[in-house]
Order: structure tokens, then C-alpha cells, then sequence
């Protein structure tokens, strides 16, 4: 009770103080509350507009916000990915790169991001992965899914939840590294039978262009079938063996140390797009708000005046009606 | 020779290429000096969780979460 007269004491204290002009206190906490019975439709609408005005620039901040953090993540990602592409080179080099290869047990491995508003590059490496998959299906044929990240798993459960064999989420908790990487692909080879896995992501160009890539990966049978039918990789024979180890142990340890190395690639190309996406979604967004604050400040002015025109008119016709 | 001898040792106990190397990186990695080493060892953080999926159903997720190798 005490409190409450001692804050009503303190109200009525503190309002001379905070405001330099009384006056002016009691004409805006008089007007709201006059305002809807005097003239209702006209101050609602100017009520509203004002009100969305506000919200579209709290959500251009929060856009610009985000471009200025993915901007930032961008440029630390972007060297790491631009080095990391020495890892695969050497690999295409020995091995080869052949999409078109024709076996039997394929394995999609789909990296995408975990978060959203990114622009469409998770949407399309679902849609690479599908084609990939409708490519490869035939009569004793088996597509198997392995989905990186939160967006291409919502995406795929809608139509193929029944090829969905591993899904890996929360990658980018910590900065991404080779160890984790290698890690993951380590928990892939264990627990997936494949004769080709091959990874879909999206390729770093440049801030606005990804290129959807399919790199591919052949279990070590295959690649030594294709090797001594001279098909695609007839010339690794041509490579001598050093050391004790047959070639078969030889293959095995390179395509496994080979799939490592193209994920870890692949991971990290797929965040720089991600960063690089973000960042002109968010540009772009901001433009839009901004254009939409425009038209709304123009639309909320406009009706303003208005209303002052007609009040002034109102007061003139009165007056002039009153003198004549 | 040692190298010749110890390729089977790995993979018979279980271990994929991948999993040997990193044991060998982190050995490495070990051998460094102190404000090095902390350093090196702290890039390396392993965080992800996986799902292996059934019929269509996620089965249990499990968590990895840990500096590798560093216990």
C-alpha cells in the first residue's frame, strides 16, 4: 500500500521532469484516447502504417545484421576452401573423375546447410541428388541416401524416406576441420555398402554463382576392375607399386584416405556457398525493405497531409460560414 | 620394414585408413611444444550428430562430441 502511494507520488514527480513542456504531455495522452470517437477510420489506417513501417525496419536491420555476419564467416571460409582444393586435385589426377560410371550399388552422399535463408543451394543439391538417383536406378540396381545437414534431410524425408541410410547434422558447431571431416566419412565407410558414393554439392565460384558438382568415389573393387578392363582407368596400371603391400591393400587404404579428402572438399566448398548465398539473400532482402519503407513512408505522408488539407479546409468553411 | 609389417596390424583390428592416419596426425600433434600444442590440438574439435535411418524411421541419434583422441 505504502509502495503504491509512494510510486504514484513519484509518477506524479518524475512528469514535469522527464518532459521540458507539460503541455505537450497532456495533449498526447489526451489525443489517443479521443481520437478513435472524433474522426475512427482516417487515424487507424495512418495507425497501422505507422506500425508496419516500424517492423520493416526492424527487419531490414536484422537483414543487414546477417549479411554484415556471413560477409565476415565468408572471408575466413572462402581461403580455407580455396586451400583445401589441393587435397582432390592430385586424387582426379591418379584416379580420374567418372560420373558416368555404371554400378551397382550407388551411395548419394547430399551435403547441404543447416540453416536456411540461404538463397536455393540446398534446394538444389536435393535436386542434383534426385537426378542422380533417377540416373542411376535400374532392375538390380540400389540407390542409397547419406544426408549432410538439417535442410536436405526435411527435404528428402517428403518423397524418398525409404533410401535415406545415414543422416549427419550440427557439422559447423565448431569451425569445420579435417579431423571432423575425416571422421565423419570414417563413420560413412563403416556403416554404408557401396561400389561409387557420390558426394553432390554445391561448388564455390563466387559470391553469386555455385556450381551444382558431383564428385565421385569407387570402392576399391571397382576401380580395380576398371582398371584391368582398360576401361576408364586403364592407366593406373601403368603406376608401379612400391613397397610389400598388394594392390588391393594399396586401393583400399587410397580410396579411403581419397573419400576423406573429396569430403572434406566438398564440406567446405558447400559452406562457403552457403555464406556466399546468405550474404546476397540478405542484400538483397535489405533492398526490398528498404524500397517497401519507401513506399510506405510515401503512402503514410501522403494520407497525412491529406487529413491536415481537409482539417484545414474544414476550418477555413467553417470560419468563412461563420463571418458570412 | 616397420611400416610394411604394421599396415595389416591396423586394419585387422578394425581400423579404416582414415582412423590409422588420424591416430598418426594426432601423434604428431602430440610431439609439439606447449603453446603449440594446446593450440593444435584445440583446431581440432569433433562435434556432430548422426542418425542411422531404417525402413523410412530414424533410429536412435547419437552424439559425437569430443577433442579427438585427446583422452
Amino acid at each position: 500500500m505504502a509502495m503504491a502511494a509512494l510510486r504514484r507520488e513519484g509518477r506524479r514527480f518524475a512528469t514535469p521532469l522527464i518532459s521540458p513542456n507539460p503541455a505537450n504531455v497532456f495533449r498526447s495522452s489526451l489525443i489517443p484516447s479521443e481520437e478513435p470517437v472524433l474522426s475512427g477510420v482516417r487515424c487507424i489506417s495512418t495507425q497501422v502504417v505507422r506500425n508496419r513501417m516500424k517492423s520493416v525496419k526492424n527487419i531490414q536491420k536484422i537483414t543487414k545484421a546477417m549479411k554484415m555476419v556471413a560477409a565476415s564467416k565468408l572471408r575466413a571460409i572462402q581461403t580455407r576452401a580455396e586451400n583445401s582444393r589441393g587435397l582432390w586435385q592430385p586424387f582426379t589426377a591418379l584416379l580420374g573423375d567418372t560420373p558416368s560410371i555404371d554400378v551397382k550399388k550407388n551411395v548419394i552422399v547430399t551435403i547441404s546447410a543447416d540453416k536456411g535463408l540461404c538463397g536455393g543451394i540446398n534446394s538444389t543439391s536435393v535436386k542434383i541428388s534426385r537426378a542422380m538417383h533417377k540416373l542411376n536406378s535400374g532392375p538390380d540396381k540400389e540407390n542409397k541416401y547419406v544426408v549432410l545437414g538439417e535442410k536436405a534431410k526435411a527435404q528428402l524425408v517428403r518423397d524418398s524416406k525409404k533410401d535415406i541410410e545415414l543422416v549427419m547434422t550440427e557439422l559447423q558447431k565448431n569451425p569445420l576441420n579435417y579431423t571432423q571431416v575425416s571422421v565423419m566419412a570414417d563413420d560413412i565407410l563403416k556403416n554404408v555398402e557401396f561400389d561409387a558414393l557420390r558426394i553432390v554439392y554445391n561448388k564455390f565460384q563466387s559470391v553469386v554463382s555455385f556450381l551444382p558438382t558431383v564428385s565421385t568415389v569407387l570402392s576399391p573393387e571397382v576401380v580395380e576392375r576398371e582398371a584391368e578392363s582398360g576401361g576408364k582407368l586403364g592407366d593406373l596400371d601403368l603406376y608401379e607399386i612400391e613397397g610389400a603391400e598388394t594392390k588391393a591393400e594399396v586401393l583400399q587404404n587410397l580410396t579411403e584416405f581419397q573419400f576423406s579428402c573429396m569430403m572434406y572438399n566438398a564440406v567446405l566448398e558447400n559452406a562457403t556457398s552457403e555464406q556466399g548465398a546468405r550474404m546476397s539473400a540478405m542484400d538483397s532482402s535489405s533492398r526490398n525493405a528498404g524500397d517497401m519503407l519507401d513506399r510506405l513512408t510515401l503512402t503514410y505522408n501522403r494520407t497525412r497531409q491529406a487529413s491536415i488539407t481537409t482539417e484545414l479546409i474544414e476550418i477555413i468553411s467553417g470560419a468563412s460560414a461563420l463571418e458570412g | 620394414m616397420a611400416s610394411n609389417a604394421a599396415a595389416p596390424f591396423w586394419r585387422s583390428a578394425g581400423m579404416t585408413y582414415i582412423t590409422y592416419s588420424n591416430l598418426c596426425a594426432n601423434l604428431v600433434r602430440n610431439c609439439l611444444k606447449e603453446p603449440y600444442k594446446a593450440e593444435a590440438l584445440s583446431r581440432e574439435k569433433v562435434h556432430y550428430s548422426i542418425s542411422k535411418w531404417a525402413d523410412g524411421k530414424p533410429q536412435k541419434p547419437s552424439k559425437h562430441s569430443h577433442l579427438f583422441f585427446l583422452h
